[in-house]
């Protein structure tokens, strides 16, 4: 584990919101040019660990090492630099109502007040097509439906081509097929080796992406490692999570010690 | 919620440290000039010309009895530029701007907006907060002018039509009433009413929790505290002039 380059260390993270316990003493290192997913229960503090990452919570202890730097020693400036190598898929899309969606895409784009508007439009143009969006980019967020909202926030967090993606939950709410376009924009992140972090408890998302697993609960890890560790684990609680997500869709095969995608 | 004063403080600090900023956010400075000032300028017409017309409705039948309605023209000038031009603007503009304020950057807060900025990299107080407050600063105090002038047009119209004050000897002596320091007062007022009206009410903005109806909440808190802090500012303000200045 020690050989493997980490872009993101996590060192004995705890946090606490008016005295709940979201983490506790949380370590974990997300890989280089890996998917890595986080699952577990509602409330297990899996979107706290993207926030903790992404710089929008200080954890109350620990360190978080991004690319060989302890990010807690950087200086404001440092830190903000560090923000804009990490894009960030929220749950709830956070695009901006009020501008069109080539203006979302390029807003954070660092380089923007330098170039001419052909170019951004070139930038806005290439990336739309990058989420099969073109011809969208005169729209607002509220002419779209969920699951193109979800791929023009896509779109605008590759704008300024960060080492690291964090997706919050990004199939909940959309109908299959859009999720299964969304799960497809991810995948071919990763086939150009993007390190991403989803967050879900979507047994399609797990089974498809997730190339390293962290299965959590009340802010600690329960079980880690690759899909055929995590759906084969001993753990009642894994065990009882990954049965209940499969009762209905039949993805893993019924006994869930063994697994097969259906149609693989 | 009610405001905090730490919380309130830290915004105001990170706002002052960012002022060079400003110029990379010229363009919303702008946006946020044309929709908190040039927008209000219908609101600030109206608000002036009826505070002047009913200022002189008032003082005119209670100078008529002492035959002194000649006074009327100094009452008028004298209480819209140092008075209420500045306090009626700012009443209106503390509901029109804070309500904006607060519910816009509330709805940012609660879609995760805010987050996204900071996300990526940005300040939400240099990027939003630094750009409305700069706005409210510079378009202030146009917007309490008109207020002061069409309210001394209110008042001359009164003067002219319900007391047969000629309007040329109104104007005259309204203008002649004012002094530098009426000027200093009525035109200072307004940079304080504006950096705390878009502060408080962008601070509410920032705190907004508990979905629809915290905002709702926190944009009552950011129209009544904007409201108190100008009044409690007016107060200051007519007590140093009198007793210091």
């Amino acid at each position: 584990m020690g050989s493997i380059i980490a872009m993101v260390e996590l060192k004995n993270i705890s946090l606490s919101i008016r005295d709940k316990v979201i983490l506790k003493d949380f370590s974990f290192r997300i890989e280089k040019n890996k998917t890595t997913v986080i699952v577990g229960p509602s409330g297990a503090g899996k979107s706290s660990i993207l926030r903790i990452i992404a710089g929008l919570w200080r954890p109350d202890s620990g360190e978080i090492i991004f690319n060989g730097e302890n990010v807690f020693r950087m200086t404001e400036k440092g830190y903000n630099a560090m923000r804009k190598k990490i894009g960030i898929v929220f749950q709830s899309n956070a695009l901006f109502d009020s501008l069109t969606v080539n203006e979302n895409i390029l807003y954070f784009l660092p380089e923007r007040k330098s170039l001419t508007d052909r170019e951004l439009l070139g930038i806005s143009e290439r990336l739309l097509s990058f989420v099969n969006m073109e011809g969208t980019g005169y729209l607002y967020p509220e002419e779209l439906s969920g699951g193109m909202k979800k791929r023009i926030a896509i779109a605008r967090a590759l704008a300024f081509k960060p080492k690291l993606i964090l997706f919050d939950e990004p199939t909940t709410g959309l109908d299959p097929l859009n999720s299964e376009a969304i799960i497809e924009l991810i995948e071919k992140l990763k086939n150009k080796g993007t390190t991403s972090v989803v967050v879900s408890h979507i047994l399609n998302d797990v089974m498809e992406l997730g190339e390293q697993i962290l299965f959590i609960n009340n802010g600690r890890i329960v079980e880690t490692g690759t899909i055929d560790k995590i759906v084969t684990s001993e753990d009642p609680l894994v065990n009882r999570f990954f049965y209940q997500l499969n009762r209905h869709n039949q993805i893993i095969e019924p006994g869930y010690k063994k697994y097969e995608l259906i149609n693989a | 919620m009610i405001l905090s004063f730490g919380e309130y403080w830290i915004i105001v600090s990170d706002l002052i440290s960012g002022i060079r900023t400003i110029r990379e956010n010229w363009d919303e400075t702008m946006t946020e000039m044309y929709l908190l000032g040039t927008k209000a300028i219908p609101l600030v017409l109206l608000g002036g010309l009826f505070t002047g017309v009913i200022l002189a409705i008032e003082t005119g039948h209670q100078l008529k009895i002492f035959g002194a309605t000649s006074l009327i023209s100094r009452t008028v000038s004298l209480g819209m530029v140092r008075e209420l031009g500045p306090v009626v603007t700012g009443l209106l503009l503390a509901a029109r701007t804070g309500a904006k304020n607060s519910s816009e950057i509330g709805a940012m807060k609660l879609s995760d907006q805010i987050d996204a900025l900071t996300a990526f990299g940005f300040n939400p107080v240099h990027k939003l907060i630094l750009p409305r407050t700069a706005a409210a600063i510079i378009m202030f105090l146009p917007l309490t002018l008109i207020a002061d002038i069409t309210g001394i047009l209110g008042g001359m119209l009164i003067a002219n039509q319900t007391f047969q004050i000629e309007t040329a000897l109104f104007w005259d002596t309204a203008i002649n009433a004012l002094k530098v320091r009426d000027l200093f007062v009525g035109f200072a007022k307004p940079f304080f009413f504006a950096f705390f009206i878009s502060t408080i009410s962008c601070y509410f903005g920032l705190r907004t929790t508990g979905g629809t109806s915290g905002l709702g909440k926190n944009t009552i808190n950011a129209v009544v505290y904007s409201s108190i802090v100008i009044l409690v500012i007016d107060f200051i303000f007519t007590k140093i002039v009198w007793e210091v200045l």
